[in-house]
């Protein structure tokens, strides 16, 4: 490995010292003028003026100005700024005025790339991109948040509203089975190990998605998955420093209605006729199973929400009683659940003179959920400093640096103190307050309710809990700090070649504290607990990158060499005490009983060494190559270094000579690139040896058999074609990229199953192989364009299909994944579970399939859920994900609307299944469609019989996988700006009111299920989406 | 500043990050297995590594370790009435246990063989390891008779009696450490599993005998030959069942009948052969507890109420009958508590592996079947005698059936009901709590308000099985399933089918 390292840096050594460079001095002319908005008229602050080839640049104030020295041997000058075209203009004169273009995706749009920036047209590889019109309207706390529907080929799943959580983000397909799928984040050019929701989005420039090889490939072993590049603002040279105020204040509640459920009366009905049923079935006669569900009712429910005047509520009918009505009906979402709120707030400065720029900013936003004391809030500050230093000579420091607590009550798992499902899972009759028998409020000694905490409920009814009552007395916090830094020094050795040397750190300290209260609730007996827990980690990037970019007559060429070293260190501690010696304390010190202390720590390094070279000739055909050598900490020295490599090449059909005479057509380009990434990201830091897990054991030291030994483990690769054609046509009016794809993954991470009876599951190995292919369609067209009315309509959609090509087993024999089957030719995530074969007419016991010999679906049913066959049930993935993106502006007035959608693809509904019991769990709700049981009468149904007993229907099978096929309006924004003849006369600059709905409407099938669920199709009890409706104004000074 | 010095200075920072060595990390929380075996005192860690994941794993609330054997076999007898709340209330019905795709049954063979896994470690590795013979003998002694406990619980909960039909083909063998290599194996006749069950323990029985425990939690000689006893009497060898039985109880007196309410907490009960220890930070099997402990404010589900009819069998003299109460706590009226379990007051609670009444039972049981009937009544009647239960004489009935019902008696919730019914080949035996007419029996109750009032008595909920009919010995349904992931990835477990 020295050799390596030695052997790089002769090299790059030599090539420093070989280059010359140029005397500084020339006659010089002042070039000035003013920037616009072609389409607004408005100054455009901040646009980058460059004499090409040269190192002059400078950019535009506020007001639109600019003035740059230039000298005899300058050509032209090229204006850029990222979202518009760039423009290159001869210096016909001293004054030139400029009207830039903002347009969606033309071909000279400025995009970050990786390791620098490109402009679209030169691009080879496959890169999208969002820009800050597109997110500032967001009421998101997360920005994986509002990636959904905005960029072809990218998957974004929120499985939770729990305000402050992500999305998930799958960049074309699912790249791995067992190793991590997730994308690589890097802000401002390192790669970004903070948190992703402790970014402000509004601090955000723009975010380019780099899905294809050509495009990611120079990130190696962590680009496998895509890469998403977030790059925030930064200020503009103006005599006025500009400040911006925004504030928005909003409302939440559920995006989606939960489960229906049934009413008392027809709990206490249908209870009876399991109970009923269940004594028919004990061999007691009708007459004497009707006497002991009548009579045994009210032991298993334990209350009567009918009073004392009905103490048999149901009859031997099984009817209500004439006459019984529920003295209450408590519904528990009542308490439980809320209006929440959603308050943002967020100031920032820029400007900047000659030789500096500074960006500075600070937020602050408070969400309060919709679930009682679940919430966020966090304040966050940055500040993006660049200096000219020299002309040689830039630096700059991006700080950013946030606090966040968010409160986070259990709220996903099927724990009891889940309070998402508590609220589903209590039926109104059980109060939560204290009642009398005839229904009236118990009340203390100062007249109060008196919360109930259902000591008498039974266990599928949560006793001895009420969240509402003791939620707001203990303490479920997540407190957060998180700094990012990025600084850099650029040397500008030459016109034509730069050096630059970035140290970044990404610092994340996390403070968990769980209290649970000693008066009330589950831990009276404990005297009440404590748990707190820390964890610090600390990620440090540093690179130094060589780019060389010149043209030479027709040919242009750009190389970028460097290297890049990054260290990941995570620290935990943790621990938990219980007994408290008065209550209104809080912390570990106070509570008198240590049950655990604990802390480990982990670490991860990646030494690397890249390269890229660009060409084109004419700016016509371009090609593209890089290639990067990564050496990681995860795997065993004799594997550990891979290299990986893309290839790419475009052509500009559009600039052909035979293509000029037409006008039609504005642009017309193909592109193409193939090349290999890794992904290391196995799940584990330490992937080569055997070990034993530490298990201390009554104060003696214990080990315990943890993972068999893999010397020979070794990152994933992803191997990706992309293909695609970018036109434009009509003044651009209408643009279409569409991409093909083909992503093959190979050495896949596996486990390779041992039976269980080995003592292990099995064993880590890189065998296996999966391919996911599909296409992106990204639509943007401007149907009308007027001066006063500009209305743009973006569709962007795309499928893929993913695939399995090999497995670890032998021949090739298909692989048992929990719900899952891998199998060759079958996607990761297609369902594997018992076919539902319906109720039986005869008895009203539930069916399933029974396989036969080969494992097929026989005709044969069974009762018994053990005993019946697996079949591939669907997928959980879908066919089409997109976005339709509508924007209007007429005059003042604006209007967006962002419909994301998703068509095909299953969901296992888990939450449902916890009332659809058949009986089996007295107390705990019923949805409605239990109303549609089997009984002798009613024998064409897919609901059981009831019984007390279990008839395991509701175990795993096809009866509940649901359509995940939904459209969202993810948002819809209208906004006023106020004339600036108007604003003018009071000294303000601009000023935009606006209102704002997140997750306004949504359209599915499965009632009370939230169709956004996890990726792999199944749901987990979790805190459901919210809408977010809210009003604000944007103040420019 | 010139620009010559800025290569200079970009030479000299590129030259110093150069070092290969960095790439090398290590695991805070695991140990390398190449370093565990260079020592005898490395050793240790596995074995006592081994007794926590073995006891101190939890795969559910429901599973916490290996006391889920014991409450799922408790569950599935005649005495315990398990009420509908969480926990043990699908085997309860026999619809759990016979459904290869349940969660406890994945749980509990998952939990068996990885302790058999790392016995084997120690067994193979032991020899090679730095350390003295006597530390290599006590290590090796620990983990065959660890082996020997995971195979005997397979042999007893995984098929018929060994009686019935030695045989029957119940669960793969292993022996060897697992490697990378290491296929799945066939089932093992139960012929098969108790010879190396009676190897391993005879093996640790020499390999212990000078061995000193200063914990009850270890394996000394008499869990040893208490072990050897419980399958001595599986396989039907009644005078070496009760002579092993005899040698494990040697200086474990039956404790005094007032230590009979101290709630089964306390490994420090002279009774307590072998048990595992609980402490405020260890304290996963103390979750068992909650469903055994019916009396305990601080309990969760309370869910192991007696039968009414279980009570029946007692006299009222009797130490044990002091411990039924008729439950009158709103959710409970009405139940049968048999207060024999309780927490600590810190919620937690060591687990009971082996008393000397067992042994007593056992011997006791021995020598009856082997016609010694002296021998086999003063066995019961010593057990008796400290519990102020009545004298067995020939006039009380048939001796074998007597101790037979002492074992339920004295053993309600430790574990021995599905095993005693498999290996006596006796059919499941419950009836509801109901008069005659079908009507509820009403008992009396006291409300913690104190008002007593008459509610109906609660009892038996299931008295057949799943499919409806009635309870039979040697039934399916007795018989835990192995787990279908295991059938799917071990095809050599069909080859014998």
């Amino acid at each position: 490995m020295s050799r390596i390292t030695t052997c790089f840096y002769a090299h790059l050594t030599l090539v420093l010292f070989l280059v010359p460079w140029l005397s500084l001095t020339a006659q010089t002319r002042t070039i000035q003028g003013t920037v616009k908005d072609t389409f607004t008229g408005q100054p455009l602050a901040g646009v980058s003026v460059q004499v090409s080839d040269q190192l002059n640049s400078t950019s535009t104030q506020v007001d639109g100005r600019y003035s740059i020295e230039v000298d005899d041997t300058a050509v032209e000058l090229i204006f850029s700024y990222l979202g518009y075209d760039t423009q290159r203009l001869p210096l016909t004169s001293s004054t030139i005025d400029v009207s830039m273009e903002a347009s969606s995706k033309d071909l000279d749009e400025v995009v970050v790339v990786a390791y620098g920036t490109s402009r679209r047209g030169n691009i080879t590889g496959s890169v999208s991109t969002i820009n800050n019109k597109q997110l500032e309207n967001r009421q998101v706390s997360d920005i994986s948040k509002a990636f959904e529907g905005q960029v072809p080929g990218l998957q974004s799943v929120a499985s939770s509203g729990q305000p402050g959580t992500g999305a998930t983000i799958r960049i074309r397909g699912i790249g791995s089975i067992n190793a991590s799928a997730d994308p690589l984040y890097v802000v401002d050019g390192s790669p970004y190990m903070g948190d992703i929701n402790a970014i402000n989005p509004n601090d955000i420039q723009s975010v380019s998605v780099l899905k294809d090889a050509a495009s990611s490939a120079l990130y190696g072993s962590r680009g496998a998955n895509g890469v998403i590049i977030i790059t925030t603002k930064s200020g503009h040279a103006s005599e006025k420093a500009a400040i911006n105020v925004n504030f928005t204040q909003g409302a939440t509640s559920r995006a989606v209605k939960d489960y229906e459920q049934v009413t008392t009366d027809e709990y206490f009905m249908l209870y009876w006729e399991a109970l009923r049923n269940k004594n028919l079935s004990s061999n007691l006669t009708p007459e004497q199973a009707a006497r002991n569900a009548s009579s045994t009712l009210l032991t298993d429910l334990n209350i009567n929400p009918y009073g004392p005047d009905y103490p048999q509520p149901i009859g031997l009918d099984g009817q209500l009683a004439p006459g019984a009505k529920p003295l209450w009906n408590d519904n528990w979402a009542d308490v439980l659940q809320r209006i929440g709120s959603r308050t943002q707030a967020d100031l920032n400065l820029s400007g900047g003179g000659e030789n500096h720029t500074y960006f500075i900013s600070g937020g602050y936003l408070n969400e309060n959920g919709i679930a009682i004391e679940s919430g966020y809030r966090r304040y966050n500050i940055r500040s993006n400093i660049d200096a000219k230093l020299r002309p040689w000579l830039n630096a700059g420091v991006n700080f950013a640096g946030s606090s966040s607590l968010q409160k986070y009550p259990q709220s996903e798992d099927s724990n009891t103190a889940n309070i998402i499902n508590f609220s589903r899972l209590v039926p109104s009759f059980y109060p939560y307050y204290k009642r009398n028998p005839d229904g009236s409020y118990e009340t203390d000694a100062y007249d109060n309710k008196i919360w109930d905490f259902g000591d008498y409920r039974p266990s599928g009814a949560t006793p001895r809990n009420n969240l509402a009552a003791s939620l707001p007395l203990d303490k479920n916090d997540i407190l957060r700090e998180n700094v990012s830094t990025r600084a850099y020094l650029e040397a500008v050795l030459h016109p034509a070649l730069k050096f630059r040397s970035t140290y970044s750190v990404d610092y994340i300290n996390a403070n968990t504290h769980d209290y649970t209260n000693p008066l009330y609730g589950n831990s009276v007996d404990r005297g009440g607990t404590v748990y707190k827990s820390n964890v610090r980690t600390v990620g440090q990037t540093w690179n130094n990158i060589l780019t060389f970019d010149k043209q030479f007559e027709d040919h242009h060429l750009n190389v970028l060499a460097g290297h890049e070293y990054y260290d990941f260190h995570s620290a935990n501690i943790s621990g938990d005490r219980e007994r408290f010696v008065l209550p209104g304390f809080y912390e570990p010190v106070a509570a008198s009983q240590l049950n655990s202390f604990t802390g480990s720590a982990s670490d991860y390094r990646l030494l690397s060494f890249l390269g890229r070279a660009e060409y084109n000739y004419l700016n016509r055909y371009h090609l593209s190559a890089s290639l990067r050598t990564d050496g990681s900490s995860r795997f065993a020295p004799e594997s550990r270094w891979g290299t990986f490599w893309s290839i790419g090449g475009s052509w500009k059909i559009a600039e052909e000579s035979f293509f000029q005479d037409q006008t039609l057509i504005n642009q017309l380009t193909l592109r193409a690139s193939y090349g290999g990434q890794g992904n290391d990201n196995l799940g584990t830091y330490y992937a080569h040896q055997g070990l034993y897990t530490i298990a201390n054991n009554l104060g003696k030291g214990g080990t315990v058999t943890n993972r068999l030994p893999t010397p020979d483990l070794k990152w994933e690769t992803n191997l990706n074609f992309n293909i695609g054609l970018d036109v434009a046509i009509l003044q651009n009016r209408i643009s279409l990229s569409a991409e093909y794809f083909n992503r093959q993954s190979k050495d896949l991470l596996f486990t390779m199953p041992l039976p269980l009876s080995s003592g292990y599951t099995g064993y880590d190995a890189n065998i296996g192989s999966m391919k996911n292919t599909g296409f992106d369609i990204d639509l943007r067209t401007i149907p009308v364009r007027t001066a006063d009315f500009r209305w743009n309509l973006d569709v962007n959609f795309s499928h893929y299909r993913n695939q399995i090509t090999e497995l670890p087993t032998e021949n090739n024999e298909p692989l048992d994944a929990g719900n899952k089957l891998l199998r060759i030719g079958g996607s990761i995530y297609d369902f594997y579970i018992p076919q539902w074969a319906g109720v039986n007419p005869e008895n009203g016991n539930p069916l399933w399939y029974l396989a036969d010999e080969d494992g097929n679906r026989s005709d044969e049913t069974t009762s018994v859920h053990g005993d019946a066959g697996r079949f591939i049930q669907g997928s959980s993935l879908p066919k089409l994900v997109g976005g339709v993106n509508n924007s209007f502006s007429y005059k003042n007035i604006d209007f967006s609307a962002l419909l994301s959608f998703s068509i095909g693809g299953q969901i296992l509904d888990n939450d449902y299944l916890m009332i659809m019991h058949n009986g089996n769990t007295p107390g705990r709700a019923w949805s409605k469609e239990i109303l549609n049981r089997w009984t002798p009468e009613n024998t064409e149904t897919d609901v059981p019989r009831l019984t007390t007993d279990n008839l395991s229907w509701t175990a795993t099978s096809s009866r509940f996988l649901y359509s995940g096929t939904y459209a969202r309006l993810k948002n819809v924004s209208i906004g006023y700006t106020v004339p600036q003849s108007i604003l003018s006369r009071i000294g303000i600059s601009s000023l935009r009111v606006f209102a704002l709905a997140e997750n306004l409407f949504t359209f599915y099938g499965h009632k009370g299920m939230d169709p956004e669920q996890t990726v792999n199709g199944a749901t987990y009890y979790r805190y459901p989406a919210i809408r977010t409706i809210s009003g604000g104004l944007q103040l420019g000074l | 500043m010139k620009l010559t010095h800025v290569y200079i200075a970009i030479w000299t920072t590129l030259s110093l990050s150069s070092c290969s060595d960095i790439l090398d990390t290590a695991p805070t929380d695991a140990v390398v297995d190449t370093e565990i075996y260079k020592s005898t005192e490395n050793i240790e860690t596995v074995i006592e590594g081994t007794w926590r994941y073995l006891n101190d794993t939890y795969f559910t609330y429901a599973n916490p370790g290996y006391t889920a054997f014991m409450r799922t076999s408790d569950a599935m007898g005649n005495d315990v009435a398990v009420t509908t709340k969480y926990g043990y209330r699908d085997p309860y019905t026999f619809n759990e246990m016979i459904n290869s795709s349940a969660y406890r049954v994945t749980s509990l063979w998952t939990l068996l063989y990885k302790v058999i896994d790392n016995a084997n470690n120690v067994i193979h590795k032991v020899d090679a390891a730095e350390g003295s013979d006597t530390d290599k003998e006590l290590l090796k002694g620990q983990a065959k008779a660890l082996r020997a406990f995971c195979y005997f619980n397979l042999a007893s909960f995984y098929q018929f009696s060994y009686q019935k039909d030695k045989n029957a083909l119940t669960v793969p063998i292993y022996t060897e450490p697992t490697t990378r290599e290491t296929k799945g194996q066939p089932k093992a006749s139960l012929e098969d599993i108790y010879t190396l069950i009676l190897n391993d323990l005879h093996d640790a029985s020499t390999l212990l005998k000078d061995y000193e425990r200063e914990d009850k939690y270890k394996i000394d000689k008499h869990v040893v030959q208490g072990l050897l006893a419980r399958a001595y009497l599986n396989m039907g060898l009644w005078t070496e069942a009760a002579e092993a039985a005899e040698n494990a109880k040697e200086g474990y007196d039956l404790m005094a009948a007032g230590d009979y309410e101290q709630g089964f907490n306390d490994v420090g009960n002279v009774e307590w052969i072998w048990g595992h220890v609980q402490t405020s930070e260890q304290n996963t099997a103390s979750y068992t507890f909650h469903y055994l402990d019916v009396s305990s404010s601080g309990s969760y589900y309370f869910s192991f109420m007696a039968d009414p009819y279980f009570k029946d069998l007692f006299d009222q003299r009797d130490i044990r009958y002091q411990l039924f109460e008729w439950d009158g706590e709103p959710g409970r009226e009405g139940f049968l508590r048999y207060k024999k379990f309780k927490f600590k007051s810190n919620l937690i609670g060591d687990i009971v592996y082996m008393r000397s009444a067992e042994m007593w039972l056992i011997a006791a049981e021995g020598y009856a079947r082997a016609g010694q009937t002296a021998k086999a009544t003063e066995a019961l009647n010593t057990l008796r005698t400290a519990r102020n239960a009545p004298l067995y004489s020939a006039a009380s009935g048939e001796l074998l059936e007597e101790i037979l019902i002492e074992r339920r008696k004295e053993l309600w919730g430790e574990g021995f009901a599905l095993s005693d019914i498999i290996r006596t080949q006796a059919p499941v035996v419950r009836k509801a709590f109901l008069n005659s007419d079908g009507t509820p029996i009403q008992v009396e109750i006291t409300t913690p308000d104190g008002e007593v009032k008459k509610v109906n008595g609660q009892g038996h909920r299931v008295v057949n099985f799943p499919d409806g009919k009635p309870f039979t010995a040697n039934s399916r349904y007795y018989i835990f399933a192995i787990p279908n992931e295991e059938i799917r990835r071990n095809p050599s477990l069909n080859n014998n089918d």
